[in-house]
C-alpha cells in the first residue's frame, strides 16, 4: 500500500515537473531598469576605505592568506555602530578610572603623607602650615610644655 | 566572528570552479561591498528561479514588477546577510514575502482580481477548444501546463507554496521549512494535503496518475 502510494506520488511529481507552467518572457528592458533603479549604498565608500586599509594591495580578499590580526581588525570593522560605541565607552571609562584613582600607598610612611595631604584642607590652614613636611607631627599626642608654676613664697 | 569569516573564505576557496568563474560566495562578498557588476551576475544566475516561483505563486499579472521588487530588496538587504551559503534560501524567502504581499494587495482589490480571473477563464476556454481541435503533442503539453497552473491556483496559498518549492523547484523539505519559517513536520503535512488536492483536481480534469 505504501509502495503504491509512493508510486502515485512519484507519478504526480514527475507529471508536475514535466508539465511545469513556464512563466512568460521578461520585458527586454527589465534587467536594465532594475540596475538603473538600484540605490547606491550609503556606506559603500566607507566600506571601500576600510577594505583598502585592512586588506593588503594585490591580495584577493577571499583567496589570499590573511594574518590573524587582520582578521580581527576585519571582524571589528564588521561590528555594528552601537556595539562599537558601547565598547569604546567602556574602554574609555576603564582607562580614565584607572588614571584618576589614587595609587594605594604601600608604605606606612606614604600612607601617613597621603592622610596628611588629604586631611589638610578640611582643617584650619593656619594651624598646619608648618606641618607640610613629611613628618606627621599632628598625629603625635600633644604634650603640653611645662609652664612655670606660680609660687608664692612666704618670704 | 573572525573564525566564521575564515571558514567562509576557506569554503569559498574550496568551492572555486575549475573554469575560474567567481564562486557564489565571492560574488556575494563583492555585492556586499557594493559591486553592481557582481550583482548582475547573481541576478542572471537566479532570476529564472525567482521568476518561476513567483509565477507559480502569483500568476503572470505584474510578474516583472515582482521580480524587480525581489532583487531590489536583495540588493538593499545584502549587507545584512551574515552567511553567504544561505543566499539561496534567503532569496527564496524574499520571493515568498513579496508573493505574500502581492496576494494581500490582490485580496484588497477583489473586483480587479475577479475580472482577471474571468479573462483567464476565457483564455483557458479558447485554449481548450484549440487543444481539442488539434491534438498535436506540443499543444497537449501546453494543455497539461495549463491544467497544472489551474490546479495550483486551486490550492490554498500555503499548500501551493510548499508544493511549488518542493516539487517544482526541487528544494529539500528542510530548506522549504526555513524559507516559510515553519517546522519540517508542517511542511510534510502541507505537502501531503497539497498533493492529494492536486491529484483530485487532475482526476476531475480527466488525468489519472
Amino acid at each position: 500500500m505504501t509502495n503504491l502510494n509512493n508510486d502515485h506520488q512519484n507519478n504526480l511529481v514527475s507529471f508536475l515537473r514535466h508539465n511545469k507552467p513556464i512563466p512568460p518572457n521578461p520585458h527586454p528592458n527589465l534587467e536594465q531598469q532594475l540596475f538603473d533603479s538600484l540605490e547606491p549604498r550609503k556606506n559603500s565608500r566607507k566600506r571601500y576605505f576600510k577594505a583598502s586599509w585592512i586588506i593588503p594591495h594585490g591580495t584577493n580578499p577571499i583567496r589570499g592568506q590573511v594574518p590573524k590580526w587582520m582578521q580581527v581588525l576585519r571582524a571589528y570593522s564588521r561590528i555594528s555602530l552601537p556595539v562599537k560605541l558601547i565598547s569604546t565607552g567602556f574602554l574609555f571609562t576603564f582607562v580614565s578610572f584607572g588614571l584618576k584613582t589614587p595609587q594605594i600607598a604601600l608604605e606606612p610612611k606614604d600612607l601617613e603623607n597621603f592622610l596628611v595631604r588629604n586631611w589638610q584642607n578640611t582643617l584650619d590652614n593656619n594651624h598646619y602650615t608648618a606641618t607640610e613636611e613629611t613628618e606627621a607631627y599632628w598625629l603625635l599626642p600633644v604634650i603640653s610644655e611645662p609652664q612655670p608654676t606660680l609660687s608664692i613664697s612666704a618670704q | 566572528m573572525g573564525k566564521i569569516l575564515a571558514c567562509e573564505q576557506a569554503s569559498a576557496v574550496d568551492a572555486e570552479s575549475e573554469t575560474g568563474a567567481p564562486t557564489e560566495q565571492e560574488l556575494i562578498w563583492f555585492c556586499q561591498q557594493g559591486d553592481r557588476a557582481c550583482f548582475r551576475l547573481l541576478y542572471q544566475r537566479y532570476q529564472q528561479r525567482v521568476r518561476s516561483t513567483l509565477y507559480q505563486l502569483c500568476g503572470s499579472a505584474s510578474l516583472d514588477d515582482l521580480v524587480q521588487e525581489v532583487f531590489l530588496k536583495a540588493w538593499k538587504g545584502l549587507p545584512q546577510l551574515k552567511t553567504a551559503k544561505y543566499f539561496s534560501t534567503w532569496l527564496y524567502r524574499i520571493s515568498w514575502n513579496v508573493a505574500t504581499d502581492q496576494r494581500r494587495k490582490l485580496a484588497r482589490g477583489q473586483e480587479k482580481t475577479s475580472l482577471n480571473e474571468k479573462y483567464w477563464e476565457k483564455e483557458q476556454l479558447s485554449l481548450g477548444k484549440l487543444v481539442n481541435a488539434q491534438d498535436t503533442p506540443d499543444l497537449m503539453h501546453l494543455h497539461y501546463q495549463d491544467i497544472v497552473h489551474r490546479g495550483l491556483n486551486n490550492l490554498s496559498f500555503d499548500h501551493r507554496a510548499v508544493l511549488v518549492l518542493h516539487d517544482l523547484e526541487d528544494l529539500p523539505q528542510k530548506q522549504v521549512a526555513e524559507i516559510l519559517n515553519v517546522p519540517v513536520g508542517t511542511v510534510k503535512s502541507r505537502l501531503f494535503h497539497a498533493r492529494n488536492s492536486l491529484k483530485k483536481f487532475l482526476e476531475q480534469q480527466g488525468i489519472s496518475l
